[in-house]
């Protein structure tokens, strides 16, 4: 029970933590005209994350599971490799090719047929391949969308 | 192994360097973009698809051009996105609107100024004018000014945002008649303010002529005078230019929209847009489009836009002083 | 009945075609995350170029019918509603996927938008010239109380937490101000580079549906267990037929609720579907089942969501005022052809404007026809393997969010967006609140600042903000709302206090 009320007392830190620092950007930026509106909205913020992290602190907060080590742990690889996808490769490589090599990498990380197998690896690069060739028809060639190229395309 | 390395390089950039050269010549080899800072279904979207689309025909640019909208802030978002961000391979082109970007930049706040892109050429140009509902007490220019004389600040004109035409001209009316008004931003362009004059939001509005030429066709509202030199002979012959109507309100507010592309593009690519572009523009089937859609053309060079754009960058920053 | 000596100009061979081509083209259109029934339409003016007046607006009158309904099918398989309309749709939709019943959620949702659609479509037929003093009638006060309203319903539209869904709301409201402020041109809170832009609301639908979606998929880890496939149940066409004739309820609210909001300029579109499923779900007796895959959830919203075509294109066509976004590209659609709407606009161009309503009645019929065809077969892409899912859904929302506006700056914010609700759905916040804030603030903040200038140029706020009936109705509404879903949380707690006291 008290692990599962720190679960929740953190998640409500960092959300006060941001009505606070809203509220007081709200409050201090210029043109005032500006920030009329979330000066309105910023204190509405910082009172229901003030009440929630009082649920939270005296253990009222009954919704949510949180996040355990476990699953932390199943969805980390996915999340590395979703970040260097958007914030790496995709400019890098160029989409298409960027995006092969992370559907690929998906499929590989979470497929639950060894590494070992070649049939495996014959069936996940035929997926992706076709997967991608879907992709380049939807987006290139029908809706022309002039994705970035960076080193290959 | 570091020689190596370097000498790698070396080969890359030189074979950049190579494909940099071949690349003005065989341009374009693939789609265009045109980058306009308002949302799809907007006057200035609108305009710049149907310009844009004989782009494709082989005697023109051999490629077709492709919209993209990124709307925002009256058009700084995408402006900004244009100076900044967008690459200068003459792939990636923009919309402007004059006077909206040239105020805008005067006013301060934004990445963009006129030295940040060069232009192409203009395909249009949108006089403001002043609007009020089919039902109003007011039948001329004369009547708006009397009301507003006998009741400052409270004449309420919706207008398409802060710093764009209609603002500017707002000003200028203001300024000429020694009167005060109540300008009343709309978010949402010309649709959004012209439905405030017609809902009775507001007393008066200004828009773009082209929409109010169609709003009273539609027998919604009276249009009371053109922020412009001369009558507009073409759609509005019967309204008076505020200069008639006695305010001393030249073409400063007219909304001229063309292409441009950000500093640094290739001259060659320039030097072959700025001779391409205008042709296209000039098509028949686009001459056709634009007519039927009731939106005046005006087609300038380069050197016609690079005069104009430092002639309304003068009277802007005399205009906004002090505001 | 005028409209019905005008559907001989449908049935001719040419005109067919480009209805069938319009409604297939319009659903793959929609279907794909990124292209929001704006986009599509826009796609598609260029094409009209070449056409008549009258092909080319039953080519764009079929299209927009259909990207509406294709937008369910990627909210209801993928979870990645195709525009704002189709987030009511996802949170019933796509739970029912999971558990095999994607078919049977297609069926009802595409059964519901025709009826929605063609009840919609018929008032715009019969009632165009009293509905277009209806949509005059909100004035910026009026919309700035409408939006509030909106936001109102988010302490009800999560019933799990009453603080949480409120919290989610508020962090939605502030998300929706970053950027440049649209009046005065100001920066607002852009902390990162990606955000001068504001948040691109297209690009925050996916992050905030698909992406903790996927995250899902990956915590269930390398195991075979985990990903056994779906097993999708065939569904009968007949027995959604039933269900269909059965959720009266269901379909008259969202059909109601669709039609009416759907005039309001502005606000309309967007949120009918969420507002129909609220509704729906305070009326139900089966409250506690929306969310976890009940029918009426998906029914409600997607009847909803096509009720409001019609009716948005009432102001259009009788004043010329584009109602949303899409009207507005349809304007551009009339204008290239010379034809101005307006009052007269049905004595000028009968032929035309008749075809195009035409167009759009038989549109939402085919589409039913096609959507239920393709359902049983779409419906099989919930037996994926979970990896493969999981890495498409990716891809998709990457190059769906790259392409709203091609800037790589949205693809950012949508997966930052994205990781960030994964986790606070974890502690209990819901992504449905947050986003009726981000869709409620900008239209909240405009409307609140153009209402002040005009009250101080007039006579005053107090007056300006609660004058005359239309405000009253509007605020003792907003009052109503809040008191309703304070008293209703009163009861779940109580519910769950009792719950525990009993365990």
């Amino acid at each position: 029970m008290t692990g599962a009320r720190t679960q929740h007392i953190v998640p409500a830190g960092i959300v006060l933590a941001v009505a606070i620092i809203v509220a007081w950007l709200s409050f201090t930026e210029e043109p005032t005209e500006a920030f009329l509106f979330p000066r309105i909205i910023s204190v509405a913020f910082v009172g229901l994350a003030v009440w929630n992290m009082y649920r939270a602190a005296a253990g009222l907060a009954r919704v949510g599971g949180g996040i355990d080590g476990r699953t932390a742990l199943n969805v980390l690889p996915g999340l590395i490799v979703a970040l260097a996808f958007v914030f790496f490769a995709a400019t890098a490589l160029g989409f298409y090719v960027a995006g092969t090599l992370t559907f690929l990498a998906i499929y590989t990380i979470y497929d639950p047929t060894p590494l070992s197998s070649l049939n495996g690896w014959v069936r996940r690069i035929i997926v992706t391949a076709v997967f991608m060739a879907v992709m380049y028809g939807l987006f290139a060639l029908l809706l022309k969308v002039q994705t970035p190229r960076g080193m290959f395309f | 192994m570091k020689k190596m390395i370097a000498g790698l390089g070396f080969a890359l950039a030189a074979a950049a360097m190579t494909t940099g050269a071949n690349a003005a010549d065989t341009y374009p080899d693939r789609p265009i973009s045109v980058m306009v800072s308002y949302g799809a279904g907007g006057a200035t979207d609108f305009q710049a698809r149907i310009v844009t689309m004989v782009a494709g025909n082989e005697d023109l640019l051999g490629q077709p051009i492709v919209i993209i909208n990124k709307p925002g802030a009256g058009g700084r978002v995408g402006w900004n996105w244009l100076a900044t961000k967008a690459d200068n391979d003459g792939y990636t082109v923009g919309a402007y609107n004059v006077p909206h970007f040239i105020a805008q930049s005067i006013k301060g706040g934004v990445q963009y100024s006129t030295d940040s892109f060069e232009p192409i050429a203009n395909w249009g140009s949108d006089p403001a004018v002043v609007v009020v509902g089919k039902d109003s007490e007011f039948d001329s220019m004369e009547d708006l000014v009397a009301y507003a004389k006998k009741n400052p600040g409270k004449t309420t004109m919706s207008g398409a945002g802060l710093f764009v035409g209609h603002h500017i001209a707002a000003l200028q009316i203001e300024k000429a008649c020694d009167c005060k008004m109540a300008y009343i931003p709309t978010k949402g362009g010309g649709a959004a303010a012209m439905k405030a004059v017609i809902a009775g939001d507001t007393l008066a509005g200004i828009n773009n002529l082209s929409d109010a030429y169609r709003a009273r066709e539609a027998g919604n509202v009276k249009i009371l005078g053109v922020a412009d030199l001369e009558r507009n002979e073409e759609f509005l012959a019967d309204v008076p230019t505020l200069k008639e109507a006695g305010l001393d309100v030249d073409n400063s507010s007219v909304n001229f929209r063309g292409l441009m592309v950000p500093k640094g593009t290739d001259p060659a690519v320039i030097e072959m847009l700025a001779a391409k572009v205008p042709e296209m523009f000039a098509n028949g089937r686009v001459a056709k489009r634009m007519k039927a859609g009731g939106s005046p053309m005006k087609i300038m060079t380069r050197d016609e836009v690079l005069k104009m754009w430092s002639e309304r960058q003068t009277y802007l920053e005399e205009l906004l002083e002090g505001l | 009945m005028e409209f019905l000596s005008y559907f001989g100009g449908v049935f001719e061979p040419v005109a067919m075609l480009l209805l069938l081509g319009g409604t297939v083209g319009g659903l793959i259109l929609g279907a794909t995350p990124g292209l929001s029934p704006t986009m599509a339409v826009a796609l598609l003016i260029p094409f009209t170029f070449h056409l008549s007046p009258t092909h080319g607006l039953i080519l764009l009158g079929a299209a927009y019918t259909s990207t509406v309904a294709g937008g369910a099918v990627s909210a209801i398989l993928l979870r990645i509603p195709g525009a704002p309309a189709n987030i009511a749709t996802a949170l019933d939709g796509h739970e029912m996927a999971k558990q095999g019943e994607g078919a049977r959620a297609l069926h009802l949702s595409f059964l519901a938008s025709g009826i929605g659609g063609v009840i919609g479509v018929l008032l715009l037929i019969f009632l165009t010239p009293v509905l277009a003093q209806w949509a005059l009638a909100f004035g910026p006060s009026h919309l700035f109380w409408m939006a509030i309203l909106g936001v109102t319903l988010i302490g009800s539209l999560d019933s799990k937490s009453f603080v949480k869904g409120l919290l989610s709301g508020c962090i939605g409201l502030w998300l929706s101000t970053i950027g440049y402020d649209d009046m005065q041109g100001a920066p607002r809170f852009i902390f990162a580079d990606a955000l001068t832009g504001g948040i691109n609301i297209i690009a925050a639908l996916i992050g905030l549906f698909a992406i903790p979606q996927v995250m899902e998929m990956f915590a269930k880890g390398r195991n075979a267990a985990a990903i056994q496939a779906v097993t999708v149940t065939k569904h009968k066409l007949s027995a959604s037929a039933k269900e269909i004739g059965q959720s009266g309820r269901a379909l008259t609210v969202g059909t109601v609720v669709g039609s009416i909001i759907g005039l309001i300029p502005g606000v309309g579109g967007q949120i009918a579907g969420l507002v129909a499923y609220d509704q729906t779900r305070k009326l139900s007796p089966h409250k506690a089942k929306f969310g976890t895959g009940h029918p009426e959830g998906v029914i409600a919203a997607e009847s909803a969501n096509n009720a409001m075509v019609g009716p948005s294109l009432v102001p259009l066509l009788t004043l010329s005022i584009p109602g949303s976004p899409t009207a507005a590209v349809l304007l551009g659609g009339l204008l290239i052809h010379g034809i101005f709407p307006g009052g007269d606009l049905f004595e000028r161009h009968p032929e035309v404007i008749w075809t195009f309503i035409n167009s759009m009645l038989l549109g939402q019929i085919l589409m039913v026809a096609f959507g239920i065809w393709i359902a049983a077969s779409a419906a099989k892409i919930a037996r994926a393997p979970m990896p493969i899912m999981a890495a498409a859904v990716l891809i998709l929302a990457v190059f769906g969010s790259y392409s709203v506006q091609q800037s790589m700056g949205d693809v950012y914010v949508m997966l930052v967006l994205g990781i960030g609700m994964y986790a606070l759905e974890k502690f209990g916040f819901s992504a449905a609140p947050l986003v009726l804030g981000l869709i409620l603030g900008p239209i909240a903040e405009a409307n609140f600042i153009q209402g002040s200038m005009i009250a101080t140029a007039t006579d005053g706020s107090l007056a300006y903000f609660f004058g005359g009936p239309l405000n009253i109705a509007l605020v003792s509404l907003v009052v109503g709302s809040i008191l309703y879903s304070f008293l209703s949380n009163r009861q779940v707690n109580t519910a769950l206090k009792t719950v525990e006291a009993a365990e």
